[in-house]
């Protein structure tokens, strides 16, 4: 299905386009940094380090090279106390004491899993229900089209709102995904090969995974995929090759599945890229709301560096930096297949 | 014809710059067109002919860009204006000024005003979604605020500001166009023999068919009631039949205005049918101009011979270039040998050809005159290059050292036969635009 | 087929539409886990006031009569009462719409006077670093989430320099209006006052749109200007300016506009979230608090109103493009 052509000028668009590869390098290390999480975080995400008393008082740190000054007021009078950023945090930590860095890694796991699966899901909801359509044409296409319409006819943000404000009471909202790295270095034998095990061990042993709005944000945009499967659809259903296997008597399904399938999948392989960047987008938006139903999530994290002190600006931008270099790695992946592929196709339905 | 010169054109060069290297496109090029007369230009594709029309124009686009020669228009009114805002001899000559001193906006004024342009394909060269009436009629406008301000050249009164432009992109420009411009638009129309021209104007250039939109584009060229018109292949892209009423309504209208035409095309039945003099074009050179009679009864040059040759019947259909045996010449700067750029196509290829040949006037005749040695020199079979010198080893080592006769010649003297049958005709009728 | 009979067809492919919205929402609800009279009515109501109260929603009626009622009211403006302050859930909606309306158009302007002229000097100056600078430019907006947007401006410019104000709504537009005009009042109630609390949501919701609609300007600007018309315009002698904007920059509309009006959906989402980052007293944060508070009545009621916008918006685009396309098929 992918000719030697198209891997080709998919490696020469790499070679020739700055932008390309500045894209790939982003995703890589974003893809890295969400699978090795455990590995790579100093501190457990969660743990918090409020002073009290005999523990010392972690909170509001900043990042390193940053330092913040303000005035106490203790019985002895007024000092004013100084702290500087230190590589123990390297973003700082939140008004909780939590290692605003460790954060930001695990944050990246659920934006990527949620942006992957939700196109996914769009891509196998949409591609077969645009490609029926655009193949059998006439009355199946405008009933089938019809429905996809009223889809269109909405605003996808205030449909996932909405939907999630509907499933957000089910008892499946979200579940937890454990994490292998993390029970391979509790096992006692497996505990040997993985390396740096105790620090490992002492992560969290799951994920919490959103499951509504991964179904969501996969319903409210599977309609694009529709879209361009129909359009790829209709002008392959006219080919020559299609006409000659029908006339051999070859099967809808067969016709579809060798011939007009394989024959669209480069849009639509640029569209899910484009695809996972505007998911990866709701998704923030919608945990940002608190509709997620997770804690550890990018659009969450900011939620609450908004409303906590705003002398603390670290907070609410280091996540908020996760999302635009996430986003611009996959935008710039998608436009790179673009142009290597098929440079006609627009950016419809894009971010 | 009052055999007065309008315009003269010395040594003008103009090149791209592209990735693959430097285009000459159009490369010392000379050439004097008088009052009144029709010129015209001929030569296979990609000689240069549409780059030439641009430069006169001052069109040519990045990457392009003139790099040398001068073009001198006689316009007394401009050269007295310049004298007197104390500009020297290298810009007025005479009633002559040089077009290329001038500021890019006294360029712009000269468009539709001195020199109008048609082009090739009248479909591609409306805008598709402004009525063909407005599009005339701007182009009557811009002359009518012109003359309304005729002292000063580059102020054109344009009296538009940004918030018109603005507007204009939304709206269909009422603003721009007057309804004295729109009348005369379609006076124009009319003129040009478009038949209800009033309806005519109201619609879009799609729903007029191509040999109507080329009527209306003559007339869009009228609008200005310029000196001189350039017609870039004005008929390539229409029917036989409409062709020629075309070039009636042309010789017509010409009769009527008396303006100058140089008059851009492939086809030697149109040159013979329209034209007073003629030059022929080749990589970018005049390679023999002269009067209809000098190029088609009396051609020196073997390229004018080949084209002449090979055209039964100049009057008919069948007027157009046909096939002369060898490759299209490479016009990058660094394949260019420093020779006689024919020499690789020409039957008659000598010894002095190697070197790059002159202009030579042309006895028997007061403007005839060729860039070919045997304008002078007696062709004789001792002098002849060996055959197959210019093929592959040959041309290599013919861009580096200036080779040595015997030691390419001889050796690749036998394969001669490789060279390729490029067809000047399949080519001609694309866009005329080389990307 | 004329404009007229056009829009004709296309308002009843609107209503439509529209009707296909409320059957989602209506159906929506009805999928809804859990039984809206508990998450209503405190734990501790009795059996009794908790039939009562479905009585009194409709909710022991048949789905289709519940679906008929409903449609019925919805055609008459009518979206029910409100399950937490029992008030018309229409008059609720309808006095945030125009705050709503007014980011919209305020960021769609901020949009169009920024990205046009953008657009135009990046595509002229191809490959100069003026087009790289909008090149990035479009690509980071494109790929920044607005509400994040929104937190930085509030943390780095609101928080820092006082005159803008951290989030909620000054006078409106056409009281600020009638102040300065009538009173010559800028500050207090006029049009300054205005400004200074737009002007951060409208930059919020409006970068995407920017950054959008540059990468759009100077790509087709770019497809157009090679374009042999535009060299045919030259030709006659028009003044450069005249040409991009009147010729160039007209026939690069057509195709953004098509691409705009899909995008629609995005500039209604963006605003929801906009407003909530700001505390914008608009539809968007209304919506948001009605899913927090589970009050079915006003979130069906919103989306309605929505998607009714949505489908108004949606023809005028359409119309819009007519008008600038000679050449468009009706059909
Ligand atoms: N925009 C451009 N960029 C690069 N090279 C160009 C450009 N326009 C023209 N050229 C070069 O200039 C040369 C002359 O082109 P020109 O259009 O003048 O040919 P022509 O004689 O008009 O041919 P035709 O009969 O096909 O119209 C061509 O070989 C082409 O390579
Ligand atoms: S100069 Fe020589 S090579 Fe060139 S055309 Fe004349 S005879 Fe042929
Ligand atoms: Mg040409």
């Amino acid at each position: 299905m992918i000719s030697d052509r198209i891997r080709r000028s998919v490696r020469s668009e790499l070679h020739s386009s700055r932008l390309a590869q500045v894209g790939l390098a982003l995703v890589v290390v974003i893809v890295l940094m969400a699978t090795l999480a455990p590995f790579i975080v100093p501190h457990h995400p969660e743990a918090q380090q409020v002073g009290t008393g005999d523990t010392e008082d972690r909170t509001n740190l900043p990042p390193i090279g940053f330092s913040t000054e303000h005035i106490q007021t203790t019985p002895d009078g007024q000092t004013e106390i100084v702290r500087e950023g230190s590589l123990e945090h390297p973003m700082g930590t939140n008004t909780r004491g939590q290692d605003v860095f460790s954060r930001f890694v695990y944050g990246a796991r659920v934006s990527l899993l949620v942006g992957l699966l939700g196109a996914g899901i769009a891509t196998v909801l949409g591609v077969p229900y645009g490609l029926a359509a655009g193949y059998f044409g006439g009355r199946t296409d405008d009933a089938l089209m019809r429905g996809a319409d009223v889809m269109l006819a909405f605003p996808s943000l205030v449909l996932a709102i909405a939907l999630v404000g509907v499933f957000r009471d089910s008892g499946f909202h979200t579940t937890g995904l454990p994490d292998p790295f993390v029970y391979a270095a509790r096992h006692d034998i497996l505990g040997w090969v993985i390396p740096r095990s105790d620090h490992v061990a002492s992560m969290p042993s799951s994920v919490t995974f959103p499951v509504t709005v991964t179904l969501v944000v996969a319903l409210v945009n599977w309609v694009w995929f529709a879209r361009v499967a129909r359009g790829e659809a209709i002008s392959i259903r006219q080919q020559e090759y299609v006409k000659a296997a029908k006339s051999i008597g070859a099967s809808h399904l067969t016709i579809l599945r060798q011939h007009v399938l394989p024959n669209s999948l480069t849009p639509i392989i640029v569209l899910a890229t484009i695809q996972v960047a505007a998911i990866i987008l709701l998704e923030s938006a919608l945990s940002y709301l608190g509709f997620s139903g997770t804690t550890l999530t990018w659009g969450q994290d900011i939620a609450r560096g908004q409303s906590d002190q705003r002398s603390q600006w670290w907070i609410a931008t280091m996540p908020g930096l996760g999302i635009v270099f996430a986003v611009i790695g996959v935008n710039l992946i998608g436009d790179w297949l673009r142009d290597a592929l098929d440079p006609s196709i627009e950016g419809e339905g894009g971010v | 014809m009052s055999d007065e010169e309008l315009l003269r054109i010395e040594g003008l060069c103009t090149r791209f710059f592209t990735e693959n290297g430097q285009v000459n496109a159009v490369e010392n090029l000379d050439l004097t067109i008088d009052e009144g007369e029709v010129m015209g230009i001929v030569g296979e594709s990609g000689s240069g002919k549409s780059v030439t029309a641009l430069s006169l124009i001052d069109l040519v686009e990045s990457p392009g860009r003139i790099t040398d020669g001068r073009i001198w228009f006689r316009a007394p009114d401009i050269a007295d204006e310049l004298i007197e805002s104390g500009a020297d001899d290298e810009v007025t000559d005479g009633d002559f000024v040089d077009l290329r001193k001038l500021s890019e906006e006294q360029r712009r004024s000269l468009r539709g005003s001195r020199f109008s342009t048609i082009f090739q394909d009248p479909m591609s060269s409306f805008n598709p979604s402004i009525t063909v009436g407005e599009q005339i009629a701007e182009a009557v406008e811009v002359q009518r605020r012109a003359r309304a301000n005729p002292r000063s050249l580059d102020a054109k009164a344009q009296r538009y500001g940004l918030g018109d432009y603005v507007l204009s992109t939304v709206l269909p420009s009422k603003k721009y166009v007057t309804g004295a411009s729109r009348d005369r638009a379609v006076e124009l129309l009319e003129l040009v023999g478009i038949p209800d021209p009033v309806e005519r104007a109201d619609e879009y250039p799609h729903e007029y068919s191509g040999g109507m939109l080329q009527r209306a584009m003559i007339a869009q060229a009228l609008a200005g009631e310029p000196e001189v018109l350039v017609a870039d292949e004005p008929t390539t892209a229409l029917d036989v039949t409409i062709q020629a009423q075309i070039l009636d309504l042309l010789s017509k209208l010409q009769a009527e205005t008396g303006m100058t035409i140089l008059l851009i095309t492939h086809n030697l039945g149109v040159i013979a049918r329209m034209c007073d003099r003629v030059g022929v074009m080749y990589a970018g050179e005049i390679v023999e101009r002269g009067t209809l009679e000098d190029v088609f009864d009396h051609p020196v040059h073997p390229y004018t011979r080949g084209l002449l040759g090979s055209v039964p019947d100049l009057e008919g259909a069948g007027g157009r270039l046909q096939p002369i045996p060898g490759n299209v010449p490479s016009l990058l700067d660094h394949e260019m040998p420093d020779r006689c750029y024919f020499a690789d196509r020409c039957p008659k290829a000598m010894d002095e050809c190697l070197e790059h040949p002159p202009a030579f006037d042309v006895e028997g005749s007061e403007y005839h005159t060729t860039k070919c040695y045997l304008a002078t020199t007696e062709y004789t079979e001792e002098k002849a290059l060996p055959d197959g010198y210019f093929d592959e080893a040959g041309r290599a080592a013919d861009v580096g050292e200036e080779p040595s006769e015997t030691e390419t010649g001889i050796g690749t003297g036998t394969d001669s036969e490789t060279e390729t049958e490029t067809e000047a005709d399949s080519v001609q009728s694309d866009g005329g635009e080389p990307r | 087929m004329g404009l007229g009979k056009f829009l004709v067809k296309r308002t009843l492919q609107g209503l439509f539409v529209i009707w296909g919205v409320v059957t989602v929402v209506f159906l929506l609800r009805h999928l809804t886990p859990g039984n809206p009279v508990n998450t209503l009515l405190p734990p501790e109501a009795s059996q009794e006031q908790r039939e009562l109260f479905a009585e009194r929603l409709g909710l022991n009626d048949p789905v289709h009569i519940q679906y008929y009622d409903y449609l019925v009211g919805v055609a008459q403006g009518d979206f029910g009462v409100s399950m937490a302050t029992g008030r018309p859930a229409s008059e609720l909606i309808l006095i945030r719409l125009p705050a709503t309306i007014e980011l919209a158009v305020a960021a769609t302007v901020v949009a169009v006077v920024i990205a046009i002229p953008l657009g135009v000097i990046s595509a002229r100056r191809r490959h100069e670093p003026s087009d790289y600078g909008a090149t990035i430019f479009s690509l980071v907006g494109i790929s920044t989430p607005n509400f994040w947007l929104g937190v930085m401006l509030i943390i780095f410019v609101a928080v820092q320099f006082g005159p803008l104000p951290t989030g909620g709504r000054g006078p409106s537009f056409v009281d600020a209006m009638i102040a300065t005009l009538t009173q010559g009042q800028f500050r207090d109630g006029g049009i300054v006052e205005w400004g200074r609390y737009i002007l951060l949501p409208a930059i919020t919701l409006g970068t995407y749109f920017t950054a959008l609609l540059t990468r759009l300007t100077r790509s087709g600007m770019v497809d157009e200007i090679g374009k042999a018309y535009v060299k045919a315009t030259r030709a006659k002698g028009l003044p450069e300016t005249l040409v991009l904007y009147k010729h160039v920059l007209r026939n690069t509309l057509i195709p953004i506009i098509t691409v705009l009006g899909l995008q629609l959906g995005t500039l209604i989402g963006g605003a929801v979230i906009t407003e909530e980052v700001f505390a914008w007293p608009g539809l968007g944060r209304f919506l948001i608090h009605s899913i927090y508070q589970r009050d079915w009545v006003l979130i069906q009621g919103t989306i309605i109103v929505i998607g009714v916008g949505f489908v108004i918006v949606n023809i005028v685009v359409d119309a819009l493009y007519v008008y600038l396309n000679p050449k468009v098929d009706l059909e």
